[in-house]
């Protein structure tokens, strides 16, 4: 009879092993507070959505190796979106998502050298390798972009614009959804889009 | 520089004529000053596929509609796109340059396949695909001559990466008198395309609803010799309505399915009508003629029931269940009453069939102690008792703490997790090692763990009757269901005090046969016999873990399955090596202990990763409808009767009253020919609807059954737990006659 107590321990001192649930995308609520995050950027500074507070921030999706990004930054098309909106004083961030190894990841400083090549113009470009934010902002693609208001609050997640193709001749005469957002946002309006299907290459989450 | 190696090499290593593409689109990517605009998919010809247009027939005849096909070679693991293309990827298009009045139809799009990237879904095609065309020539086409069909095409191809591609794709045909013929080089092609192709088959029909979160898309057969496929997935043709990652439930019976779809992160509205492709994804077909693997359905959103009224009191018929049940449950049953049934209950757990393995062990032991000091034996009696009483005592404070965060439990449910299963299979498969003499464990974790494990010491004893109480949750016993149900509506003093009745129940025969030194006097003296009944009663152990090993596939699939047979497998190497060297000297002794451990260590992490699996969802078996709530009470509305069967793959009574008394022929004819309808309420795994369900009856575990006349404030009328086909009969005779 001794086996079962001797069993029993060794049963009961096994750790709980939690199944590994497999690292599922939150979908945010539009007119909800934003996913809280802080991220460091490529310059060894930490930026916070709180920071940020009373501030408008739009967030981009970025991979440079992507050619939906590719579509944007060639034709200068992201490149005059963030300086004009940094103008009007909207803290534009670009994150970027991809794990160590996989398409777009890029270590500090060598993607400070792709922003430089690239002229991106956002007031930082975050590092998320692990994709924790990436995840908890439900984003798929990229460029997928992201309005928030002063008061934190999400009120558009979806594509840059509603041409889903990776040619630059489509950037002439689509519709800007992300451009449709801010100034109705900004205007005090309600965004009459809120959620579009966003486009592009898959985000390469680990 | 370093970054670039990477997309260097791979786009160098795909073919031999990338060279000036690689670089030429690493311009681009770098977006350097001077850089062509190659981004553009017109001028990047990605090196990992290609399309070519090829024509059904040799020859085209004027007015006479005629196929042609975009047939596309990609590199292995590469893909393209369904018009939906899930979560990201782009569709592909097709651009025709005719010659004048040449008019070309929709694209035939084939059935897509799943390709997941971490949490992302896309639908994908592979290497081989073909999109069929249908080309009509104009009336008035001069035959003679020679005819351009031309076509760009732009796709993107992905694999983890993407590059987008472009084709001019163009084919020369002549143009004939005569009907046109077919062209032998390409006939393969397009029989294999069209068979590719989802189908409509009239002998379904769909149904669509709109659920909480999105939408359930039901479908049913007209066709008796049609059945469902194990396993399916809905391919929304149109994006934003369905969440592709999402995964969708499947409940399944005989000629009808029901499949929950979650509504898209990205949908702008509630979709109105449902269209897409139903894909069987285990080779089956939705025709009996001939193979379909993909059923074309379209169906409009219909009903509105929001999740809010389903179940509240503006909805007469769904109070009917609950209303109805507290009668069965709460009322006229008293503490008393419910005290005297757990002790009962606890009595007749000893003689259910999950009980039976210890009840072997305990005859063993109490036979191993026949010459023993008669105090020592009272006292681990009594001891034993208690661990009984202790273990039942704990496990109704868990289950209380557990329902206090807000979790719908029930009893048994420690085996809803397949964790929990795989650890006991291991348990007993190294208890019936050790029976069969393959190693004694006592000595070793003697000296490891204290003195537990000392002949006869008192945490022994106490440990044991915690075992036993472990092994009897999965069986639910007459008097229990109720006693156990009442228990958790009520203060927690009186909850525990019912639990601890139970306990005191089961280990009262054992308390009995240490108590009275006249019984143990009646079994045999110890002897060499004692061994050869200790090998018999290790069969018991293992015919138990045969039965854990398919609750536990059951829940995890065949594939976890096979992980926790692995983990056996270093169960008994560990065992063995134990066993080996344990009577040899020391050291030996002390490195095979500590590989033993390793083993023990490598079949956790097997059981692991087995509990992580999921078991393809199952098919509730021939006659039988999936319990839904709402179901219920639509059939009940109709005035139409139903027995509800409560189940679980790991509740052996369950098992036991299906097989010998629910699923035979007679009972089954008099169900039918009473036009009852017979849902099954499957608790194997967590589930909160059928949870609640059984709480509204007054139960918490199962097996429950119950008949509901129909009609209007049908009472549900409970059968006992253990059934027999009288039982059943009586009970459609009282119940239903007028």
């Amino acid at each position: 009879m001794r086996v079962f107590a001797a069993l029993l321990v060794l049963g009961l001192a096994a750790p709980q092993l939690a199944p590994d649930l497999g690292a599922q995308l939150q979908d945010p609520e539009i007119r909800a507070p934003a996913p809280a995050f802080t991220l460091p950027d490529t310059e060894g500074g930490e930026h916070s959505l709180t920071d940020y507070a009373g501030e408008w921030v739009v967030l981009e999706w970025l991979n440079y190796g992507c050619p939906f990004v590719q579509k944007h930054y060639g034709s200068g098309n992201m490149q005059k979106l963030q300086a004009e909106y940094g103008q009007k004083g909207v803290i534009w961030l670009s994150v970027v998502s991809s794990a160590p190894g996989e398409q777009g990841y890029y270590v500090a400083s060598e993607m400070a050298a792709m922003n430089e090549a690239n002229g991106n113009q956002a007031e930082a470009v975050l590092l998320d390798p692990e994709g924790n934010v990436g995840r908890a902002y439900g984003a798929r693609t990229t460029p997928q972009m992201y309005v928030i208001d002063p008061e934190g609050t999400l009120l558009y997640n979806g594509a840059i614009d509603d041409r889903p193709s990776s040619r630059l001749s489509d950037i002439d005469g689509a519709h800007n959804y992300l451009v449709q957002a801010l100034s109705e946002a900004m205007a005090g309006n309600p965004v009459s889009q809120p959620t579009t299907q966003p486009y592009g290459c898959s985000v390469k989450y680990n | 520089m370093r970054f670039l190696k990477r997309d260097f090499r791979q786009r160098l290593n795909a073919t031999s004529s990338v060279g000036l593409m690689a670089s030429a689109g690493l311009f681009s990517f770098l977006g350097l000053a001077g850089a062509p605009d190659l981004v553009s998919g017109q001028e990047f010809n990605s090196p990992q596929s290609d399309a070519f247009l090829v024509s059904e027939v040799s020859s085209i005849q004027a007015g006479t509609p005629f196929t042609v096909a975009v047939r596309f070679e990609m590199n292995p693991g590469w893909h393209n796109y369904f018009p939906n293309v899930g979560d990201t990827g782009l569709p592909t298009e097709i651009d025709w340059a005719l010659p004048s009045g040449f008019e070309a139809g929709e694209i035939h799009w084939p059935v897509p396949s799943q390709y997941r990237s971490g949490p992302l879904l896309d639908y994908v095609y592979s290497d081989g695909l073909a999109l069929m065309v249908v080309i009509t020539p104009p009336v008035d086409l001069p035959a003679g001559g020679n005819v351009t069909i031309e076509a760009n095409v732009e796709w993107l191809i992905c694999e983890a990466l993407c590059d987008p591609d472009f084709a001019e794709v163009s084919l020369e045909l002549p143009v004939t008198e005569g009907t046109p013929g077919l062209d032998p080089r390409w006939a393969d092609l397009f029989q294999t395309a069209r068979a590719r192709l989802p189908k409509s088959v009239p002998s379904w029909t769909a149904n669509a609803d709109l659920t909480e979160g999105g939408y359930t898309l039901s479908i049913q057969s007209s066709d008796e010799n049609l059945s469902v496929p194990d396993s399916v997935y809905f391919f929304s043709w149109d994006a934003g309505v369905v969440e592709p990652a999402a995964a969708q439930v499947m409940v399944a019976e005989g000629g009808s399915l029901t499949l929950e779809l979650a509504r898209s992160a990205y949908a702008t509205e509630t979709a109105a009508t449902l269209r897409g492709i139903l894909k069987a994804e285990d080779g089956s077909s939705w025709s009996a003629e001939e193979m379909v693997s993909g059923l074309l359905v379209e169906t409009a959103v219909e009903g509105v029931p929001p999740p809010q009224e389903a179940g509240s009191a503006a909805d007469p018929s769904a109070t009917a269940l609950s209303g109805a049940a507290q009668a069965g449950g709460s009322e006229g049953f008293t503490l008393t009453l419910a005290l005297v049934f757990a002790f009962l209950g606890g009595i007749l757990l000893n003689l259910m069939p999950c009980v039976f393995p210890i009840l072997s062990l305990k005859i063993l032991g109490a036979a191993s102690q026949g010459g023993e000091d008669r105090v020592q034996v009272r006292n681990q009696g009594v001891l034993f008792a208690l661990g009984v009483i202790l273990a039942f005592l704990a496990l109704a404070g868990l289950l209380i703490a557990l329902r206090a965060g807000g979790n719908q439990l029930g009893w048994g449910f420690q085996l809803q997790s397949p964790t929990f299963v795989a650890f006991m299979a291991a348990l007993f498969f190294a208890i019936g090692l050790n029976l069969m003499g393959l190693f004694e464990v006592g000595a070793a974790l003697t000296r490891i763990g204290g003195r537990i494990g000392e002949s006869g010491s008192p945490g022994e004893s106490l440990a044991s009757g915690v075992l036993a109480t472990f092994i009897a949750t999965p069986c639910t016993a007459p008097f229990m269901g109720a006693a156990l149900g009442f228990a958790l509506t009520r203060s927690i003093p009186e909850t525990l005090l019912i639990f601890g009745f139970l306990g005191f129940g089961m280990a009262l025969p054992y308390l009995i046969l240490s108590l009275a030194p006249g019984l143990l006097e009646k079994l045999p003296r110890p002897g060499p016999w004692m061994e050869t009944l200790r090998h018999v009663m290790a069969f018991p152990m293992f015919a138990t873990v045969i039965w854990l090993i398919w609750v536990f596939g059951q829940q995890t699939g065949i594939g976890g399955a096979t992980y926790l047979l692995s983990a056996l497998l270093f169960v008994t190497s560990a065992g063995w090596m134990v066993g080996r060297w344990q009577r040899t000297d020391k050291r030996s002794g002390i490195v095979a202990r500590a590989v033993s451990l390793v083993m023990w260590a490598i079949a956790i992490g097997l059981v692991a990763r087995g509990a992580a699996q999921e078991a393809p969802l199952m098919a509730v078996t021939e006659g039988w409808t999936p319990y839904s709530q709402a179901e219920v009470d639509r059939t009940l509305a109709e005035g139409t009767p139903v027995f509800l069967d409560f189940t679980a793959a790991w509740c052996l009574t369950c098992q036991v009253n299906e097989r010998v008394v629910l699923d035979t022929d007679d009972v089954q004819q008099a169900f039918q020919d009473r036009n009852v309808a017979l849902f099954k309420a499957d608790w194997t795994r967590y589930d909160p609807e059928i949870t609640e369900a059984l709480e509204a009856l007054g139960r918490s575990g199962v097996p429950v059954y119950v008949l509901y006349r129909g009609g209007s404030g049908s009472e549900p009328y409970i059968l006992p737990a253990l059934l027999t086909e009288q039982i059943v009969l009586d009970a459609l005779e009282e119940v239903l006659s007028p």
